[in-house]
């Protein structure tokens, strides 16, 4: 490498380095200088250390004194140790991850999936953290990204910087879909939360890009509590993507995440997950906990659709809602779950009818292997003002093999006799007959697992966004691999 | 005085064996099922058998322009009158004949009093290896007034043969009769029946009617209801599948209007493995009316690959009709599926307003509606007769004159 | 075509084949009959591969290939067909795809070139009108919601596409009413040619007057006890099989 380059690298490096320590996390606050557990203190140092005016220190102070009061929830169909909170760091700099010198370096695994996924290599260092180049790449391609957003108006930022660059906005939305009070992991998340995702579509404005969380300049690790809101203003329309198919390690066990959408009148929120979080071993050890809180508000006209392909974590919790407050707005909810070895997921959604005429589509598949348990939950609650309303909800259970579980268990209530539901639900098995039958027939049995589940789940599938379709096909592929038999 | 005495004072004049007097004693005495009993917890008895009625029957034989107002034109027709059996058909390989003794091979009260006293009935035998082509058509017909009668009936069909049947049991006068009708069928292996119930009675009459099917391997058997007419009707489907790879299906239409009751209890028992059940009963409901639907599925231990499936829609099309609906799915095996579906609801108010204007009036759009509701039961019909007539009695009752031939 | 030499398998404990032998030639339609547990399908099972028998002794040569060292998709693409006892529901895959996958894996084997999706779907349509299948079967996920007879036609129509040399149909005629037992006999009829060969297995005669077999062979208890022409299965059907059974117990007690 020429000196020039070199040096200009170096500039990068350090430009990059140096953002991530711009709300004062300085090299003498490491995570081993703020103690263990979580109390009024530290809430106070996350709060001083992100620069934070005062109105966010309040709503924090008010999260935790909240979350004292209120108790960890037990659910009757997952089985977990439950983690210890005085036992978690709360603050940590946000991850130095260690700089590879180049993909030899990596784990073989990560490398092999990563291949399989289809990755390109230019994707795969940046995702290793691979030394220098990517740095530029990432920085260069987010830079032009950022230029074609502001010309629209539209705001697409870390929560933390929107808390300091647009406060009003923050000030005005941030709990409203989901309050503090909400449930016990909304509480904890409120007082401590990391980072995340700050989006505004001004009003009229049709989003040009998909919007992920893959080039936000922040850093693209995994926060413990991360929060995002997404404001869709009057007329707006956005497509947004988290995640990535890319198997993602973490130390932290407990993931409590909290995502509200807001669709105001005539908007449209698309709200796409892929998240593979590494379940750990083949005997479940060292998972992920992913408890996530994600609910959208739908005003007049208004449509959310939340599309999610689920696989990894040890244990998950996860229920997008969409609150349909304003007449004929519109819900969707589709997924792909899959769980294997010793996974556990108890997972659905909640579509709450209030204003007339509006409409809620659920379509969930879950895809249960080795010695798993899938759970659907699903509320649909059509309450006495909610005239007309319609829902749809299909829940199908692949089970492959026999030693693994998948209970469903849809609540539905209804307060007004002019509304329409229709439940479907369905079990189908893949087990060495169905494999041989294929066998007999001349398809191998990698082939036949692959063409099964695709079939499955192309419902699914069809509703994301094309380049995460292709990744979230591949990943279900890989996530089953030797799960029957 | 009601039912019980009229049986009480009956059973003192006739002559019977040892061993139904007693059945019958015993009957007597525990009385017709109540509400308190799971299997009529729905459905009360009390006012069918408050009234009074006429054990004896006076044998008339009704004449042959009677017979052709009810049958639906088949070649084979066995014929009762007043529980006479007045005609039999000859046909190649089927031998027909009266009355005959056999047990009932279940717990159930009703099938008691039916084993105790019954004297009519047909016992039909076909031979191994016989495809009867054209369906055999039974007429049970009734002059008697507030007659209670009950039948007692015995299909066997031999190994590899298939045969078709359309019953109808009827009677003519307006009066508040009572028919306990009892029908076993003893299936073959690799046997196959379709027995069609139409249950079109005058307007006050009212029926317990129960099937026993039992199957060997590789048989299958369905049983179409279609109820229009009675005040009063309790249908149980018994089927008990004793071998691989059989099918069982049940296919129920129900129109009720007024203040008719219709209830309708199925039961599969999956003894083996890789056998089938199907079930779709639609009904309809308008004015008072009510329905009631019990479909219990048990899958046994080794009844593995199991594939039983189950619906039941209900179109609620008065404020005042109602409906109780209940599966039960019993499963021991674990390599089974089952699925089941409920629907309760209205016509689509869209859909109406939609063909109204487009100029159809509102009572044709209801019937067109409500006959696209039905049809799917109606289609898995085989007997052509069958799905016109069903058609047509479903036109009546909603008061239209549409033309469902198609 | 077939040659199966002394084949001795079973499954965990208990040995089911106890030494079958079996010579099938091309142009040739065997009918194999016998009671319930005689082990009937467990010697097709053996023959296409299924897993979870294990064979103790004996092989199996099909035109110069040892069966016994391949795959089951393997054996499939040499030209192997087995139309399922049971056939079971793949959900997710509609007939029309599985079909399309099997052939495109046949053609890959044999490094054929694969079939135009024009050509495929004509195909389709002529074996659909051979096996009198309505429209809108292609679109059904694989056995789902299908009946009994409608599952052993499916049987049928895949035999049909794949053009398979060796043809096992276990039991293809339990459970079919008369009508469809003529419409598939008529469809195995057509297929039949002086190239392949055809092991029909069945529990019935009545199937044997519609596929006229050249050879009838009597399993019993994993034993071929008896082979003969067309009138064994004639007189099976008078006399039942006590009295070849009772012989041959006395033979192997």
């Amino acid at each position: 490498m020429s000196e020039k380059k070199k040096q200009s690298e170096d500039e990068l490096l350090e430009k990059v380095t140096s953002t991530e320590y711009k709300y004062g996390f300085t090299t003498d606050i490491e995570s081993d200088t703020i103690p263990k557990g979580l109390s009024e203190e530290v809430v106070r140092i996350i709060s001083s250390k992100k620069n934070e005016p005062e109105w966010m220190l309040e709503y924090r102070l008010n999260a935790y004194k909240t979350w004292l009061e209120m108790e960890e929830p037990n659910w009757a169909n997952v089985n977990y140790e439950k983690p210890n909170y005085q036992d978690v760091i709360y603050y940590s700099a946000p991850k130095q991850k260690p700089v590879l010198d180049s993909l030899d370096d990596l784990d073989p695994e990560m490398k092999k999936t990563f291949d399989k996924l289809g990755i390109s290599l230019e994707e795969q260092k940046k995702l290793a953290n691979v030394a220098v180049d990517i740095v530029m790449d990432s920085v260069s391609v987010a830079t032009s990204f950022k230029e074609t957003l502001s010309e629209k108006g539209i705001i697409f930022c870390s929560i933390s910087d929107a808390i300091q660059e647009h406060p009003k906005l923050v000030k005005k939305y941030l709990g409203s879909v989901v309050p503090t009070r909400d449930n016990f992991f909304s509480a904890l998340n409120s007082a401590v939360f990391s980072d995340g995702s700050f989006c505004y579509i001004p009003k009229g404005v049709k989003c040009p890009m998909e919007l992920s969380t893959y080039f936000r300049i922040n850093e693209a690790g995994t926060g413990q509590f991360e929060r995002t809101l997404l404001i869709a203003d009057e007329g707006s329309q956005v497509s947004y993507l988290e995640g990535c198919t890319a198997p993602m390690r973490d130390e932290n066990q407990l993931h409590a995440a909290v995502v509200e959408l807001v669709a105001m009148d005539d908007a449209d929120i698309k709200y796409s997950t892929v998240q593979n979080w590494y379940p750990g071993n083949d005997e479940g050890v060292g998972g992920v906990f992913n408890f996530v809180t994600k609910r959208g508000i739908c005003y007049k006209n208004a449509k959310i659709s939340w599309t999610q392909v689920e696989t990894g974590s040890a244990v998950t919790w996860k229920y997008p809602s969409c609150i349909l407050k304003g007449d004929n707005s519109i819900g969707e909810f589709f997924s792909v779950a899959v769980t294997n070895n010793f996974q556990q997921a108890d997972t659905g959604t909640k579509m709450i009818h209030l204003g007339k005429n509006t409409k809620s589509t659920i379509i969930a598949k879950g895809i249960c292997a080795g010695k798993s348990n899938g759970n659907y939950r699903g509320l649909v609650r059509i309450s006495k003002g909610a005239a007309n309303s319609r829902n749809f909800s299909q829940c199908d259970s692949l089970l492959m093999g026999d030693k693994c579980g998948s209970h469903t268990f849809p609540y539905i209530e209804v307060k007004n006799n002019s509304s329409k539901i229709e439940h479907e639900a369905t079990t189908s098995k893949i087990g060495e007959d169905q494999l041989f039958y294929c066998n007999q027939r001349g398809i191998g049995t990698e082939e036949a697992i692959a063409l099964i589940v695709n079939g499955y789940c192309k419902d699914v599938l069809n509703q994301l966004p094309m380049e995460f379709a292709v990744e979230a096909q591949k990943l279900l592929e890989i996530s089953l691999e030797g799960s029957v038999g | 005085m009601g039912l019980i005495e009229n049986l009480k004072s009956y059973s003192e004049e006739i002559q019977i064996s040892d061993d139904k007097k007693d059945l019958l004693d015993s009957f007597l005495s525990n009385g017709f099922p109540t509400t308190k009993d799971e299997e009529w917890k729905y459905t009360s008895l009390k006012k069918v058998i408050a009234n009074e009625y006429n054990i004896e029957n006076k044998g008339q034989v009704v004449d042959d322009s009677v017979i052709e107002k009810y049958s639906l034109g088949f070649e084979n027709q066995i014929i009762f009158s007043d529980g006479k059996l007045i005609n039999t058909p000859t046909i190649k390989g089927v031998s027909i004949s009266g009355f005959s003794e056999f047990e009932s091979n279940t717990n159930d009260s009703i099938l008691d009093l039916n084993k105790s006293l019954s004297q009519n009935g047909f016992t039909i035998s076909v031979d191994k290896n016989t495809v009867v082509e054209s369906p055999i058509e039974i007429l049970f017909i009734s002059t008697t007034e507030t007659n209670f009668s009950q039948y007692r009936n015995l299909i066997s069909i031999a190994e590899n043969a298939e045969v078709k049947f359309v019953e109808r049991i009827q009677n003519l006068n307006n009066s508040s009769s009572f028919v306990n009708n009892f029908t076993r069928i003893n299936c073959d292996k690799n046997t196959k029946i379709e027995y069609n119930k139409i249950q079109n009675n005058t307007s006050e009459s009212q029926l317990i009617d129960t099937v026993n099917v039992y199957q060997e391997q590789d048989s299958t058997c369905d049983i179409n209801t279609l109820l229009f007419g009675g005040s009063f009707t309790r249908n149980n489907l018994n089927f008990e599948q004793n071998g691989f790879n059989c099918e069982s299906n049940m296919n129920g239409v129900s129109v009720l209007d007024n203040n008719q009751l219709a209830d309708n209890h199925t039961f599969v028992d999956h003894k083996s493995a890789h056998c089938r059940s199907n079930e779709m009963y639609k009904g309809i409901y308008l004015d008072n009316s009510k329905g009631v639907f019990n479909g219990k599925i048990m899958v046994r231990p080794d009844a593995q690959k199991i594939d039983a499936f189950q619906s039941n829609n209900n179109l609620l099309l008065s404020e005042n009709s109602s409906i109780d609906s209940k599966p039960q799915l019993e499963i021991y095996a674990d390599d089974v599926k089952c699925s089941h579906g409920c629907t309760i609801g209205q016509l689509d108010a869209d859909a109406l307003f939609y063909m109204r204007s487009r100029g159809i009036g509102v009572e044709e759009a209801k019937a067109v509606l409500t006959y696209a509701f039905a049809s799917e039961a109606i289609e898995n019909i085989s007997v052509d007769q069958v799905k016109l007539l069903s058609k047509k009695l479903l036109a009546q009752k909603l008061n239209v004159e549409l033309d469902f031939s198609v | 075509m077939l040659k199966v030499k002394n084949l001795k398998a079973g499954i965990e404990d208990s040995q089911i084949l106890k030494g079958i032998n079996l010579e099938v030639n091309a142009g040739e339609v065997h009918a194999i009959m016998g009671p319930n547990g005689s082990g009937k399908s467990t010697l097709a099972s053996v023959i296409t591969g299924k897993e979870e028998y294990e064979v103790v002794e004996g092989n199996i040569d099909f035109e110069g290939d040892d069966l016994l060292e391949l795959s089951p998709e393997e054996r499939a693409q040499k030209g192997v067909f087995l139309s399922f006892q049971y056939p079971v529901e793949i959900p997710g895959i509609s007939v029309s795809n599985f079909i399309k996958t099997s052939i495109s894996e046949q053609r890959k084997a044999t490094g054929m070139k694969p079939m135009t999706t024009k050509d495929l779907l004509k195909m389709m349509r002529d074996k659909m009108e051979l096996l009198n299948i309505k429209n809108g079967y292609l679109s059904r996920n694989m056995n789902e919601g299908f009946s009994g007879g409608e599952k052993k036609r499916n049987e049928i129509f895949q035999m049909a596409m794949l053009e398979p040399k060796l043809s096992i149909l276990d039991e293809t005629d339990s459970g079919l009413d008369i009508d469809a037992l003529r419409i598939v006999a008529n469809g195995v009829n057509k297929l039949k040619n002086k190239n392949n060969a055809t092991i029909v297995i069945t529990h019935y005669q009545r199937l044997l007057d519609y596929i006229v077999p050249d050879f009838v062979h009597v399993l019993h208890n994993g034993r071929i006890i008896k082979s003969g022409g067309k009138e064994l299965a004639l007189e099976l059907e008078e006399k039942g099989y006590d009295w070849i059974t009772k012989e041959s117990d006395k033979k192997w007690d």
